[in-house]
Parts: C-alpha cells; structure tokens; sequence
C-alpha cells in the first residue's frame, strides 16, 4: 500500500492544464468574437470554449480552488445555452466571458504564486447568470438536414448542423467517413485518435458516431462527419481505406449554397485542431536541472580532453584515447541537441493570448486595432520565453496605450480609423531570432521627450532609445504620455540585456514606431570557435559566422577618412565604409569589399595589438538596419571549435555591449563570449553619430 | 488481476484517479483520452471496469455509457461515471444509460477506493 493521496499535490499540474486551457480559452473567445461582429454564429468555437471551462472547473475543484469553480460553472452555463442555440451568443457575452478567463487568469495567477486566491467577483458571476437568462439573437430556423444516415443524423446537436451548413454556405464539402479499428491498426498506432488528427488537419470534423456493426473486428465502426476542402483520395489516405468509401453529402435545407466568392471566410479563418496529443509537458526547473547537469558533463569532457592533450605531449600512445574523447564529444552534442530540443516551444504558443490583450486593452476606448502576428513556427526556448513575453507585453501596452491615436485623430490626418499593430519575427542564423512590434500611430517626438526630460535632444533613434530607456523617464508620465512612449522601455531593455540580446528602435513622427527585441533563441550552451586576439582568448559561436578569412594583405586598402559628416560621393563603396573607416580598413572579399576591424583594437585590448593585415579574420553578416552588411573581424589565431556553456555576466560593471558572457574552456580561466553581431551594430552605430 | 479503464481528457485527472487506486492489490490500468478512445478499446481489450468521466472533446460520456450497455458483451461491465458539480442532471441521464455509480468531483481518495473495491469483489469472488 502507498501512503494517501493528497489532491492538493496535484496543483502543479492542474496550473499546466488550466494554463494550457486558459490559452485555448483566449483564442476560441477571439474567434467567436470576431464571427458576432460579422454577425456569425460559430458553434465550433463556443463548444471548444465550453469543454476548457469544463474541464478547469472539474480540475479545481479537485484541487480545492472554489473561486474559480464559480467563475468557470457560470461561464459553463452561459455557453450550454449558446450551445443549444446553435453557437449564438447573447451581444454583450462576449465580453463578459473575457471578464471571466481575466478572472480565472488571475486566480491561477494566485495560486502558482501561493498567494490567497480570492473569491468569484460577485458583479460578474451576477452579470453572467444574467445573460444565461437572456435569448440569443437570430436563433431559431427549421434544422437543415444533409441527407446523412438516420443512425448518425438523430446524434448531431443544433450547433452541429449549423456548423456543417456554414461549411457548406461557404463553398466547402461535407463528407460521410467511415474507420474500422482493429488491433493490427491500433498496434500501427492507427486508433481513432489518430484518425481524428489526420482529419482535423484536413477540415472540420463535426462528429464521430460509434456504431455497432457484427461483421467489424471489434463489432464497432465510427462514422465521421467532416467539413473539408480536400480531396476523397487525400481523406481516404488518412483512413488507409479506399477513396470509394468517401461519401459526400449535400445541404438538403431551402437555402441554396452561395457560390464560394460570396462566402465570409473569416470564421474559417484558423482551423487547428484544439489538442495535440502526445506532449509531456515538463516543469520548467527540471529541464534546467538536466542542462546543469550536462553543463557540468561539458566541462568535464574539456579536462578530459585536455589531460589526454597532455599525454600526447609527453609522447605517450594517446590515440586509443582520443578516439573515446571524439565519441563523447559526440554523445554530448546529441544529448545537448536532444535537451535543447525538449526546452523548446513555438513562438505561436508564446503569443497565442495576445489577441485577447490587445482587445481588453481597446476596451472602453475609443481605438480601433487590428493586429497581425507573422511568426511562422519559430521557436525558442522556455526560459527565453517566460522572460521575453513579459517584455513584449510591454511593448504592445505601449502601442496600444500610447501610439495608437483615438479614431477621430486618426482620421483627422488622414490615417484609417483602424490602427496597426504587427508582431513580426525573424529567425537569424539558428542562433537569435528578432521580434519587432510595429505600430502606424504617432510616432515618438524626440524634441518633447527630451524637453520634459530634461535632456539634450536625441539626434538619432538609438539616443532617442536610451532617452525613454532612462528608468527615471516612466516615472514622469507627462512626458512619456505626451510622447506617446516611455512606459517600461527599461524594463523591456533590462529583460534584451539580460538575455543577452538587445532592443532598437525605428520612429517616425505622425507614422509609426517600431520596437525590435533581439533575443538568443537559447542560453546556456552553444557551439562556438575559440580564437586568440590581442593576447586574450575569446569564444563567438559558429553559427554566426559565416567564413574565416586568411587575411591577405595585399587585398587591404586602408578607407581615407571621410570628410566631416558628409560621405565623398563618387565612391564605390556603400555608405558605412565612410561611417567605420576611422577603426577599420577595407578587405576584399569576392569582388566585394568589407571593413576588416581589429578584434584587439576594437576592444582595447591591453599589450601590442596584432595588425589587422595579418592572421585570421571572421566574417560575420549584421542584422537590423545594416541588416546583410558583412563586417571582418581580424583575429591572431583560431584555437579551434568547441561546445561552451555560456554564463551571463552578472556584474553590470563588466557587461559591456558584445559580449553575451563568460565560458570555462576547461582551463579554469573565465573566457568572454562574444556576439559579434552586436558588436558590429555599435560600432556602426557609433561611427554614424561620431560623423 | 483487474484491468481498468480510466477515461478523462485530463491527463492529470487521470493521474490522480490511479494515483487512488493504486494502493489497491493486483490493479492495472489503461488509460483513454477521449470518449471515442474508450469505445474503441472496451470494443478491442477486455476490462473489469470502467472510470469515465462525462465531459469530453468528441462524445460525452453518457454516449459511451449508452454504446457500451448497447453490446451483449459489456452489459455487465461496471462503469463509475466521474462528473463535476453543476452536472446534477446528468446524474439521473448517466444513471438511466446504465452507468453503475455516480461521483460528482470533489471526491476523496476513500470514496473513489471504496466504490472500485465494492464494484470489483463480486466478479473476483466468482473467478
């Protein structure tokens, strides 16, 4: 016998689940959302909603958390009703079952925190019980009816039909499947699960019906309704059963289908299957836990491999041995690869909830947003993201908040009354990504800002940056409201800092604001070269290099000093061979010429610095507003190509623009890491204000 | 040995409710995430009773009661049907589909176990 089951241990995976649910709960509110405006029903959605309430509900109640069992038993109710009428919702409902995810939100928000939760706000349970009460608009109508088998038409609720008659309205098939299981299949991994995956990620599947049929394996068959674009043959392959057994059905109700132009899209808009199924989720900590571990495994094998570089020396027979350090440098990399790759999670998923703050945010007020969100299926690290998306939120709050104009303003210049808002993001090189949140609002008008500031008027946008950077700077709203800017900006760079990214900034008055976050995908460990410059030992990883040079110096040309400000303007070379040429000469490089900059005077590394006309260079491509440039660094000697596990730097005094942290490269020696990247930036930024 | 069929498309629901059982001698489990799934593997593998909760992504649970009593073979399986409060109506629907027992969550540990123990003993007394 075990010793007794305590539900309250179960709190950390009830947090996950309502997590997990909460974000579903967000997107499915959104889309129904937008299907009331257009004055839609969207039955599938208001069915979604209601199992993710329900399935909170039961959970915390389970666990012990009254309150949100309330908030989440009222909401139920409401979307029973909508249910029944087919996926109408009562106008006002909408916002008020955001009221109740905001509530729940912030009781799981209490109770991951172990604070007190507090009790169901009285106004909204209220305001909810109020509008289970109230009818629907537009219900009612004689059911349509598909010309389906009785045995499967007497099991489809009103919101179903409606569902596969708006797939029909809009141009789209509806589809009679039929699955057999059997235990081969289901060995195959072939169940109704899967099948219902496979066609989720076809259409709409509208309903499964067991039936019983004698002469099948198990004595069962399930037949599936699916609202689908896609083709019999391409159905029949999810089942593995022949395109003959496709059946489509068609809307026998008095309203005939629209030709498909007419069709409002909207409500189909993002079809994905509400659950994934096979995931672990895993607290955060023991996958940190597990890096440690390895981290430690990492240095190990540098001490390894350095004693047996050492036998070598001695003359001793080593080569047995260096094939074992090979192997496990190669295991080490795998099982890194294999942990980095459990850490990750989709950038989509980070953002998922952004919707429903950019629309609380609107609330009450009079802007309009529409907002795009273009990350593709980048992904980045759990611990990155846990710290960036409170950054982002920032930045969006600000957007919304402070740049959007009201809608008379904005139409007034002449702007559509609907602001913009996009989240865009760029995966660089395998080892950062960009975030960059637009806006087309006012813009932020550097001549106020510093004047309420107190400071000298900013004369480019990386000044104006560290102007609204200034942690005093939030502090006065005045200025920061007049601006239309300045509400956290220190946070938001503290957060690119200590991830060991970085923030810029693009504005134009009266047209928009862009905020970019540069972030590394991961921390912790990475593949880097390891080099020699100006007598000091340095690790920049390879992914962000794209070439090592032999610097050739007959291929140098040392750039002349450009006049004053203004570039000559019969040269060849683009616009930043002037801005660097005090710090750099030009290289040569495929008909293409590049500034080579010494590592060791970049720096200013102590002792005689190596020319930059002789040994190694690392070319290296820039990103953000030089975006493409390519830049050489020039080095004395590569030591070679290793795994490192970065260190931030924790002491502000050290942290110094490039330099993302420290490494142990075995020798007990702190090593510098570097991101010349960023580096590069600043000194391009630098030289452009010099001038 | 019995065999158990825990249905609940929450994965920590189901944790849970083996985490109760397991204390108990010669119990093993299986697990489905949705009502569909349930059908499908009480209609492919044999069990001694079924944990079912009535909420679910494709069909409900009473469905699953209904199919599940609809076949000759399964009509003398116990299956504990798993529900939260508010859901007193499905009680009597639950009831009526032939489900056995009826637990509205909250429930403790003892009960759960109890319920299990009571259902299972006639069957293993037999064999």
């Amino acid at each position: 016998m075990t010793g007794p089951v305590d539900f309250h241990d179960y709190v950390e995976g009830f947090l996950a689940e309502a997590d997990e649910h909460l974000g579903s709960a967000g997107k499915h509110l959104i889309e129904l959302d937008r299907a009331a405006r257009g004055g839609q029903s969207h039955p599938r959605a208001v069915r979604e909603l209601f199992r993710s309430l329900h399935t909170i509900k039961g959970l915390a109640a389970m666990v012990g958390v009254e309150p949100i069992v309330d908030v989440a038993h009222e909401m139920e109710s409401l979307l029973r009703a909508a249910d029944r009428a087919g996926g109408r919702l009562p106008a006002p409902a909408v916002d008020v079952l955001m009221q109740g995810i905001r509530a729940i939100e912030e009781r799981v928000t209490q109770l991951a925190r172990k604070q007190p939760v507090t009790p169901a706000p009285p106004k909204l349970v209220a305001a909810l019980s109020a509008l289970v009460a109230s009818p629907p608009a537009g219900a009612g109508g004689a059911a349509p009816r598909f010309g389906l088998p009785a045995e499967v038409d007497a099991k489809l609720a009103a919101s179903e039909r409606e569902q596969i008659a708006q797939g029909i309205r809009g141009g789209r098939r509806v589809v009679l499947l039929e699955f057999v299981p059997a235990p081969d299949k289901a060995e195959r991994g072939l169940n109704i699960t899967a099948v219902r995956e496979r066609l989720s990620a076809l259409g709409e599947l509208v309903k499964v019906v067991p039936r019983s049929v004698a002469t099948a394996p198990g004595s069962l068959v399930f037949s599936l309704v699916l609202v689908t674009s896609a083709e019999n043959q391409t159905l029949a392959q999810a089942l593995e059963s022949e395109p003959e057994a496709v059946v489509a059905l068609t809307l026998d109700a008095p309203a005939a289908p629209d030709a498909p132009d007419d069709s409002d899209p909207v409500v189909e808009a993002d079809d994905t299957p509400a659950h994934a199924h096979g995931y672990v989720r895993v607290d955060i900590a023991r996958l940190d836990d597990a890096l440690e571990k390895l981290s430690a495994l990492v240095v190990t094998r540098f001490r390894l491999g350095r004693a047996v570089a050492d036998l070598t020396a001695r003359g001793a027979d080593t080569r047995a041995l260096d094939v074992i350090v090979g192997e496990v440098t190669r295991q080490l990399r795998d099982l890194r690869g294999a942990i980095m790759r459990a850490r990750m999670m989709s950038l989509a998923e980070m953002l998922q909830r952004v919707p429903l703050l950019v629309r609380g945010l609107t609330r009450n007020t009079d802007k309009a947003v529409a907002l795009s969100i273009q990350v593709g299926d980048a992904e980045l690290d759990k611990g990155v993201a846990e710290q960036l998306f409170p950054a982002l939120v920032h930045l969006i709050r600000n957007a919304v908040d402070h740049a959007i104009e009201p809608r008379e303003e904005r139409r007034q210049q002449g702007k559509p009354e609907e602001g913009q808002i996009s989240i865009v993001c760029d995966s660089l090189s395998g080892t950062h990504l960009t975030l960059t949140v637009t806006d087309d609002g006012r813009g932020i008008d550097g001549e106020r800002v510093a004047r309420k500031a107190r400071q000298p008027v900013p004369r480019t946008d990386e000044q104006l940056l560290e102007l609204i950077a200034m942690p005093g700077l939030s502090t006065r709203d005045e200025a920061s409201r007049i601006s239309g800017r300045g509400m956290g900006v220190d946070i938001v760079k503290r957060t690119a800092d200590s991830l060991g990214g970085s923030l810029s900034l693009q504005t134009s008055p009266g047209r928009g604001t862009s905020f970019t976050l540069r972030v590394p995908l991961s921390v912790t460990i990475v593949d880097t070269f390891s080099f020699v410059a100006g007598a000091q030992k340095f690790v920049a990883p390879v992914a962000m290099v794209e070439e090592i040079i032999v610097v050739d110096a007959s291929r140098i040309a040392h750039a002349p000093a450009p006049d004053r400000g203004r570039p000559a303007p019969d040269r060849a070379a683009p616009e930043w061979a002037a801005l660097v040429a005090p710090v750099a000469a030009m290289i040569e490089r495929r008909g293409q010429a590049m500034p080579l900059v010494s590592l060791a005077t970049l720096l200013r590394l102590p002792g005689r610095a190596a020319s930059p006309d002789s040994g190694k260079a690392l070319v290296v491509r820039l990103t953000g507003r030089h975006r493409g440039e390519p830049i050489a660094y020039g080095i004395d000697r590569v030591l070679g190509q290793q795994e490192v596990v970065i260190r931030p730097l924790e002491d502000p005094l050290v942290r110094r623009v490039g330099v993302t942290g420290a490494t142990d490269l075995g020798d007990g020696q702190p090593t510098l890491v570097l991101d010349l990247v960023a580096l590069g930036a600043a000194l391009f930024s630098q030289a452009r204000a010099d001038s | 040995m019995a065999h158990i069929l825990v249905v609940d498309d929450s994965k920590i629901m189901r944790e849970m409710l083996m985490a109760c059982l397991r204390g108990l001698d010669s119990m093993s489990f299986a697990q489905a995430s949705s009502g569909l799934e349930a059908i499908e593997q009480i209609s492919l593998h044999r069990f001694d009773l079924v944990l079912l909760d009535l909420n679910m992504p494709d069909i409900g649970g009473i469905e699953v009661v209904e199919f599940i009593r609809g076949q000759d073979r399964l009509r003398a399986l116990p299956i504990i049907v798993v529900t939260t409060r508010g859901d007193e109506s499905s009680r009597e629907r639950a009831l009526g589909a032939g489900a056995t027992r009826f637990l509205t969550k909250p429930f403790t540990p003892d009960i759960i176990i109890a319920e299990v123990q009571a259902l299972l003993k006639p069957s293993s007394q037999v064999a």
